[in-house]
């Protein structure tokens, strides 16, 4: 399926927290717009992704069966939201599905989709230490790529770069 | 048993020799001191400069052949894998690069652990040694000269090789470390479940031979112009070989029986911890009782001693004490050694390890009882054949 | 800090070691003893596998809990070689960031330089990519897939403790890189492929000498066959161990040779064609090798290990319909010196050996890239190791992690 024909499907079977969907277009000087390259993306609820994923994986005419990625992103220091992306796979259609959940910075939590999809565990585990999002059920919550007792958050672009390391010095 | 050495009779009184202790020892001093002073030299000084010398002449010519065997296996292996091997260290085909390995080796800190039992850490590679050695001592060189003549030579090498199995438990426990002890019990477990087709397959060759000792067996094999090997005299000694083969593969962890070094899974086994010369003991051992357990095999399947070569010096008058014939014995015994040794390694560099429940099936379920019907098969041959023949 | 493996040795009480035999399981024997009066008392040992040790393939740590041989336990501890690979992406320009994409999976760098290449030329709709360029992508594209395959099937064969496979993979994998030197100069981190093409054309008789390999590596292929493939001792060590059944490989978002060797038919060359492999594909240029169970359960290490095997002919085939259509041409397209790449946002997921290698960029309009993503396929397919491990043996912990085929600098980025 197309990217819009999934959009409607979403929309038609009453998906849980679809916001609306983003769709590259060109440049339009009198809106000021300056355009978007790229692909399409759905926009989700972070409340109600779980729902949502379950019920890509478990719709007849999606069948998202492969969670291939699972992070997220910081669009700017000042931003006041990150976003989670997700990308879907179907094995079935061969169609792709490109998610995005803006979450407030000041509160991210999100419930975990490990129950849903287990490839989603260790992505969120990384995406939990780069990003300091916690997920919610995540049966195994420790630090994946950075050592456990490391500070901060170094994918937001707000991080500060540690000028020591247990004594070693970074500068 | 006795009917068999009944039927065995002739040729033994063939192999039975006058000088019956004609241990390497004497033989030496016989020659090292002129017959005129014989009398004045004293006895002790006789025996401590013979022991001196016989344990020098074992631990070189053990070495050397242990030396060329290492240097073999790199050429072969490096053959094998279509590249050279060592090709610079001495200028030809890298002959000396053992040699360079073993100065490496001895230069090398030797390390031990923090918290490892530091006595039987330094012990254990010594136990391995010694016990290899030992083994070693009961092989004879030619039907003169022995290192410790031994009527049941095989016996006491398979005693004496079992025990070197203490001193790699002895290492992988003092060594402190999990992938040690690991392949220490694993050597455990592998030697004693594979002792017993190996000591149960020599029995076939025993029982068509009718002797325990070395020297004796390769005598009883030189009929036919030096071609009545025991393999050649009874159709059961063929897949008791190759029951001993396979289990000697085990004995000696070679490939694919490798599990307590098993380098990918145990990283070097019960020798992670060991470096420099305490290593090479263990390196050295692995390779000394290949030579052993070929010779073994060569003694009681394949001849000993004989070959086409010793029976035309027997036909041409050559005395089997002679100097020649000693050497050409001992050429032909290490030729066949080492050509045991050339299989192994090609094994090694073919077939992947396999692993210790398929180890342990295969010893328990196949061999042992294999080893059963060839031992029973080999024996009611040679009644039969004492029955029809004499 | 919660330990799925179990508790370490620290924590454990003596409360949490149990008698193998109960005094309540004890049975009273007809002479009215107990049938076992001793105790003993056992517990399982924990085993570093790493980060330091050969069956690792680089510097990951296993921590395995076993009873004797038996593994009950493992847990996977990553991030040794942890380069900062995004942060870097975040803050260099996007010609400047191509050299570190080959150092992830610094087995299938082309492959890495192409799915960034194509996931950045995704926001640049106006950029044409000439036809020998996607021609020469694709070439080394599947030289180095047969290149990555070489590597993991010579390790595998060593984890299991066959040592010749490998060298007489090198061997080959040696002429691939030599191929390599001459198209681009560098034998492992290439940087070839770039943003709008390939920065360097074919020198005279490199595609020659290209189909020359693929003649010789076709006779090369059965020895591997021979001495790996069918050989008794290596299926008995690889059939039935690590069986991924197919449900467990989709709900683990396992891609590539792992996917396949579970019997699940999905191929992005073919079933979401990137480059030129959809017509590769309608010419009937390759096909995509599936796990059958031939020698144990289907899904098990045997199936795929082998399906990598089979997937170097493929690649072959897939080198050759190159050789024939490919034709004189420009091989780059237009693109300035210094980048600025379009807004918006975009996700490039393309068959890498290992599986799936996605790229997700995103733009703001500017010459550095606002947030630049790689999903690395080592990375899941190595969550599944953790699920495997239990009930195999010590020696089937080896065999499954090298089923895995991971490349740590991928895992960690």
């Amino acid at each position: 399926m197309e990217f819009q024909a999934i959009h409607d499907r979403l929309k038609a079977q009453g998906a849980p927290g679809l916001l609306g969907f983003d769709e590259p277009r060109p440049a339009n000087k009198k809106e000021k717009d300056p355009g978007r390259a790229g692909m399409p993306f759905v926009t989700v609820d972070h409340a109600h992704l779980v729902e949502f994923l379950r019920m890509c994986r478990d719709d007849d005419k999606l069948a998202f069966d492969i969670l291939v990625d699972l992070t997220a992103s910081d669009p700017s220091a000042d931003s006041e939201e990150l976003w989670i992306l997700i990308q879907l796979l179907s094995l079935k259609h061969k169609h792709r599905l490109a998610i995005k959940a803006p979450l407030p910075k000041a509160a991210a939590t999100v419930a975990s989709a490990t129950a849903i999809y287990r490839a989603a565990q260790w992505h969120e585990r990384e995406c939990a230490e780069m990003y300091g999002i916690t997920f919610v059920g995540n049966p195994d919550p420790r630090h994946i790529l950075l050592p456990d007792d490391w500070e901060g958050y170094p994918l937001r672009k707000d991080y500060e770069f540690p000028r020591e390391y247990h004594g070693i010095s970074c500068e | 048993m006795s009917l068999l050495q009944d039927a065995a009779g002739p040729v033994l009184e063939h192999a039975a020799r006058p000088e019956g202790d004609a241990s390497i020892f004497v033989s030496l001093h016989r020659w090292l001191i002129p017959e005129a002073f014989a009398d004045q030299v004293p006895t002790w000084f006789v025996a401590l400069g013979g022991i001196g010398i016989g344990l020098g002449l074992l631990i070189g010519l053990i070495s050397v052949t242990v030396m060329f065997c290492v240097w073999l296996e790199r050429k072969v292996s490096g053959h094998i894998q279509c590249r050279t091997g060592p090709m610079y260290a001495g200028g030809w085909h890298g002959w000396a690069q053992s040699i360079a390995d073993g100065v490496k080796l001895l230069t090398k800190e030797d390390t031990v652990p923090k918290d490892a039992d530091r006595t039987m850490f330094w012990i254990a590679p010594a136990i391995v040694l010694a016990s290899i050695f030992g083994a070693l001592a009961a092989m004879p060189i030619s039907y003169d000269w022995w290192f410790g003549r031994m009527d049941l030579g095989v016996f006491a090498i398979l005693a004496l090789s079992s025990t070197t199995t203490i001193g790699v438990v002895m290492a992988g426990w003092a060594s402190n470390s999990k992938w040690s002890l690991y392949g220490a019990m694993r050597e455990a477990a592998q030697v004693v479940a594979y002792e017993i087709p190996l000591g149960l397959s020599l029995l076939a060759p025993l029982f068509a031979l009718g002797t325990f000792s070395l020297g004796e067996a390769s005598a009883l094999q030189s009929g036919w112009f030096g071609m009545k090997w025991a393999i050649f005299t009874n159709p059961f000694l063929l897949p008791a070989f190759l029951i001993y083969a396979i289990a000697a593969l085990a004995e000696t962890k070679r490939a694919p029986f490798d599990l307590p070094e098993a380098e990918s899974e145990l990283v070097a086994g019960f020798m992670t911890e060991y470096s420099g010369i305490r290593w090479s003991f263990f390196f050295f051992e692995e390779y000394a009782a290949m030579l052993l357990m070929s010779i073994v095999g060569a003694f009681f399947w394949f001849g000993g001693f004989e070959s086409p070569v010793t029976g035309a010096l027997r036909s041409a008058g050559v005395e089997e004490s002679s100097l020649l014939f000693g050497f050409v014995c001992f050429g032909t015994v290490m030729l066949k050694g080492l050509f045991g040794i050339f299989l192994m390694m090609w094994l090694r560099w073919t077939l992947p390890r396999v692993r210790i429940d398929q180890v342990m099936t295969m010893g328990y379920k196949y061999l042992t009882p294999l080893a059963l019907v060839c031992v029973l098969g080999a024996a009611c041959w040679e009644a039969l054949v004492h029955a029809l023949f004499s | 800090m919660t330990d799925t493996v179990g508790k370490s040795e620290v924590e454990q009480t003596p409360q949490d070691y149990k008698p193998s035999i109960r005094p309540e399981e004890q049975r009273t024997l007809p002479s009215g003893e107990k049938e076992f009066f001793f105790d003993v008392t056992t517990s399982d040992l924990e085993v570093n596998m790493g980060p330091q040790h050969p069956a690792t393939h680089g510097v990951m740590r296993v921590l395995i809990r076993c009873d004797g041989e038996l593994v009950t336990g493992a847990q996977a501890h990553l991030g040794y070689l942890h380069r900062c690979a995004e942060k870097i992406g975040e803050n260099v320009e996007w010609l400047q960031y191509l050299p570190y994409t080959d150092r992830y999976d610094y087995l299938a760098s082309m492959n890495n330089n192409l799915g960034y290449s194509l996931a950045v030329e995704a926001l640049m709709p106006e950029l044409e990519i000439p036809r020998r360029a996607t021609l020469l992508r694709t070439i080394c594209a599947e030289l180095n897939r047969i290149a990555s395959h070489l590597v993991a099937i010579g390790t595998y064969g060593l984890d299991i403790g066959a040592f010749t496979p490998f060298l007489y993979a090198f061997r080959e994998r040696e002429w691939i890189q030599a191929l390599f030197e001459k198209i681009c100069g560098a034998r492992l981190t290439y940087s070839y492929i770039r943003i709008g093409g390939v920065f360097n054309d074919a020198p005279p008789g490199w595609l020659q000498e290209v189909g020359h390999f693929c003649d010789v590596f076709e006779e090369k292929w059965k020895e591997y066959h021979d001495l790996l493939a069918v050989n008794h001792v290596f299926v008995m060590r690889t059939a039935n161990v690590g069986v991924i059944p197919k449900e467990m490989a989709i709900d683990f978002g396992l891609t590539g040779p792992m996917l396949r060797g579970s019997g699940v038919d999905f191929d992005l060359r073919r079933d979401m064609p990137y480059m030129a492999y959809g017509e590769a594909h309608e010419a009937g240029a390759f096909d995509v090798p599936l796990g059958e169970g031939k020698k144990g359960a289907l899904g098990d290490c045997w199936d795929r290990f082998y399906v990598r095997m089979l997937e170097m002919k493929e690649c072959i085939k897939l080198v050759r319909w190159c050789l024939e259509v490919i034709e004189d041409g420009p091989i780059i397209g237009d693109v300035p010196k210094v980048l600025k790449v379009p807004a918006g946002e975009a996700y490039v997921g393309i068959e890498n050996p290992r599986g799936e290698l996605g790229h997700y960029v995103h733009s703001d309009g500017g010459k550095v890239a606002v947030r630049c993503r790689v999903r690395g396929p080592s990375f899941v397919n190595l969550a599944v190791v953790e699920e495997l491990m239990p009930g195999a043996l010590l020696a089937d912990s080896v065999a499954i992690i090298g089923s895995t085929d991971i490349v740590i600098g991928e895992t960690d980025r």
